[in-house]
């Protein structure tokens, strides 16, 4: 009786460490882990680890966390490319085409055709709208009215969307060539109408003063300083014309790019109207 | 108890303590693994397997180890957030104050390296004054001093290697890093007379140039005002002269800043390629 309950109390410490012998590379344990990475949002190594898999332990929502994670690294191709292996009987199909759909919009900014739309619930068709809507931002130029433009979005995205439909409709560029011809006409007027009216002021005083010293030197005799002045004079003169034309061009450059900045935050705040896909409840 | 019995009991505390010695051999054999990664500076791959280690695993055994290494491995590849969280995960597993230490030293030596010294500095005072580390007030003062480096300050530096050993290369080399940098307020000082200030820095043609516009400048503005021409010489005066005296006076102090970059950015190249002490 003795020795029975000897080998009963020792039993439990035989199973624990035959569970303690532990395989990390079997297929449950590489999907553990690679879950664990990718919910810590170690993309990189998750997909590694996702990849180790045999086919057996693949499945679609594997195929789709790869993809989103490779969206995530910012490899854009990457991830369009397991949305190839998705099937479109698959319950991740639409989001998979959602999230392609932004992929390729990183990949290259451009109007976005539409297709595949069938399977999309009212959640995800929603989401196609505004992303292909969104999309027309990015063509040279608009055919379609504000209204019809702004109305897939909700009511707190409107402003912002309304905005970007303005600048696209009226970017208000400048033209430099507009700004050189006004700055030859009166000194510094080119760099006001850029708004630089600091600099315009200042390029109107000391074109003025060069012209004026120039004249009064002239006009005393003192050739040898006249012709300094007037050089100088001349020198700023087309310097300010050159920089009028640079200044309308830099503000064009400067306007198209807070507006793609602004543009691309704006659709990163708002996960370019993706669902948001959470695996790590 | 027969002896049959016995030997049978023997037999199966034999097996028992096989069976444990093999499930510690699994762990052990994971952490072998990742540190050989590590040691073969794969550091992706020991991270790898570091994080698959202590995902599976429960125990205290090999959580300060590993997260150090993790966080090295990370400090290695440059990923400064990365490591900071995970040497901090090493310190708070720590099971001694040598470990303490090390762990703290580290996210100290990486808090150094992204430049984020007030941290440094920050965590350096907390170790001075805790009375555990009073033995350590060399190492403190040394990493202290490299600290000073990364933050410009090259006196301070060499104060803090001083105090390790009077005569410390380390504290020599700051020492003729600070006494070869230019003041940039000297530089602006000496350019009241146009073109000392650009002698000093050694900008010998720029300070010429400097003179010469400002001969030209006050040679017309002076003349001006003597033939009665006063609209002229206020002009001139104004406009000409007083721009190019005071740019000459920014362009002294921008030299000297320039050529104190290039100075220390000298002197943290020899630390990084040819010293051969501890470095962050």
């Amino acid at each position: 009786m003795r020795n029975l309950l000897i080998v009963i109390f020792l039993i439990p410490f035989s199973v624990y460490p035959q569970l303690s012998s532990f395989d990390f590379h079997s297929p449950e344990n590489i999907k553990l882990f690679a879950d664990h990475l990718f919910c810590e949002g170690d993309y990189l190594r998750a997909i590694e680890q996702y990849g180790l898999l045999k086919d057996h332990s693949v499945n679609d929502t594997t195929d789709f966390k790869m993809m989103l994670g490779y969206s995530k690294l910012g490899l854009y191709k990457e991830s369009n490319k397991y949305f190839n292996g998705i099937d479109d009987k698959s319950n991740f199909y639409s989001d998979a085409y959602l999230l392609s759909l932004k992929n390729e919009l990183l990949l290259e900014p451009k109007l976005i055709i539409a297709s595949n739309v069938q399977s999309l619930d009212s959640i995800q068709l929603k989401s196609y709208r505004r992303i292909t809507t969104i999309s027309m931002l990015y063509e040279a130029e608009l055919n379609i009215i504000r209204e019809d433009f702004i109305s897939p979005f909700d009511e707190d995205e409107r402003n912002a969307v309304a905005s970007f439909y303005d600048f696209k409709v009226d970017p208000n560029y400048k033209s430099p060539a507009l700004a050189g011809t006004l700055s030859a006409i009166i000194p510094g007027s080119g760099k006001m109408y850029v708004g630089e009216w600091g600099d315009g002021v200042t390029a109107l005083v000391v074109t003025s003063l060069f012209a004026f010293l120039a004249y009064d030197n002239f006009r005393t005799d003192h050739t040898t300083r006249a012709w300094i002045f007037s050089g100088l004079g001349a020198f700023f003169y087309t310097g300010n014309i050159y920089g009028s034309i640079a200044s309308a061009q830099i503000f064009n450059a400067k306007i198209e790019f807070e507006f793609n900045d602004g543009l691309n935050l704006f659709l990163e705040q708002n996960n370019y109207f993706l669902p948001v896909y959470d695996f790590c409840k | 108890m027969t002896s049959v019995s016995k030997i049978l009991l023997l037999l199966l505390f034999l097996w028992i303590s096989k069976v444990n010695l093999f499930a510690q051999d699994s762990f052990d054999e994971q952490f072998n693994l990742a540190k050989k990664l590590y040691d073969e500076e794969k550091y992706f791959d020991a991270v790898t397997e570091f994080k698959r280690l202590l995902f599976f695993y429960d125990g205290d055994i090999y959580r300060y180890e590993s997260n150090l290494l993790t966080g090295l491995s990370y400090k290695n590849g440059s990923i400064f957030s990365e490591a900071i969280q995970h040497l901090t995960l090493a310190e708070l597993n720590s099971k001694n104050i040598d470990e303490i230490f090390i762990a703290r030293l580290e996210i100290i030596k990486v808090n150094i390296l992204r430049r984020t010294t007030a941290r440094a500095f920050t965590l350096l005072d907390s170790l001075q004054n805790d009375s555990r580390f009073v033995n350590k007030i060399d190492e403190i003062n040394y990493w202290r001093g490299w600290a000073y480096i990364f933050s410009d300050d090259w006196r301070n530096a060499s104060s803090s290697f001083s105090a390790i050993q009077k005569d410390h290369q380390l504290s020599m080399l700051c020492d003729s890093v600070a006494n070869d940098l230019y003041n940039p307020q000297l530089a602006k000082i000496l350019s009241l007379v146009p073109g000392a200030g650009q002698f000093y820095t050694g900008e010998y043609v720029s300070g010429v140039i400097s003179i010469g516009w400002n001969v030209l400048w006050g040679y017309l503005t002076i003349n001006a005002f003597m033939e009665d021409r006063v609209l002229d010489g206020l002009l001139i005066g104004s406009l000409l002269w007083w721009r190019f005296y005071s740019g000459n006076i920014q362009n002294a102090e921008k030299f000297a800043i320039e050529k104190n970059l290039e100075k220390t950015n000298s002197a943290l190249r020899y630390l990084q390629n040819d010293y051969k002490g501890s470095k962050p």
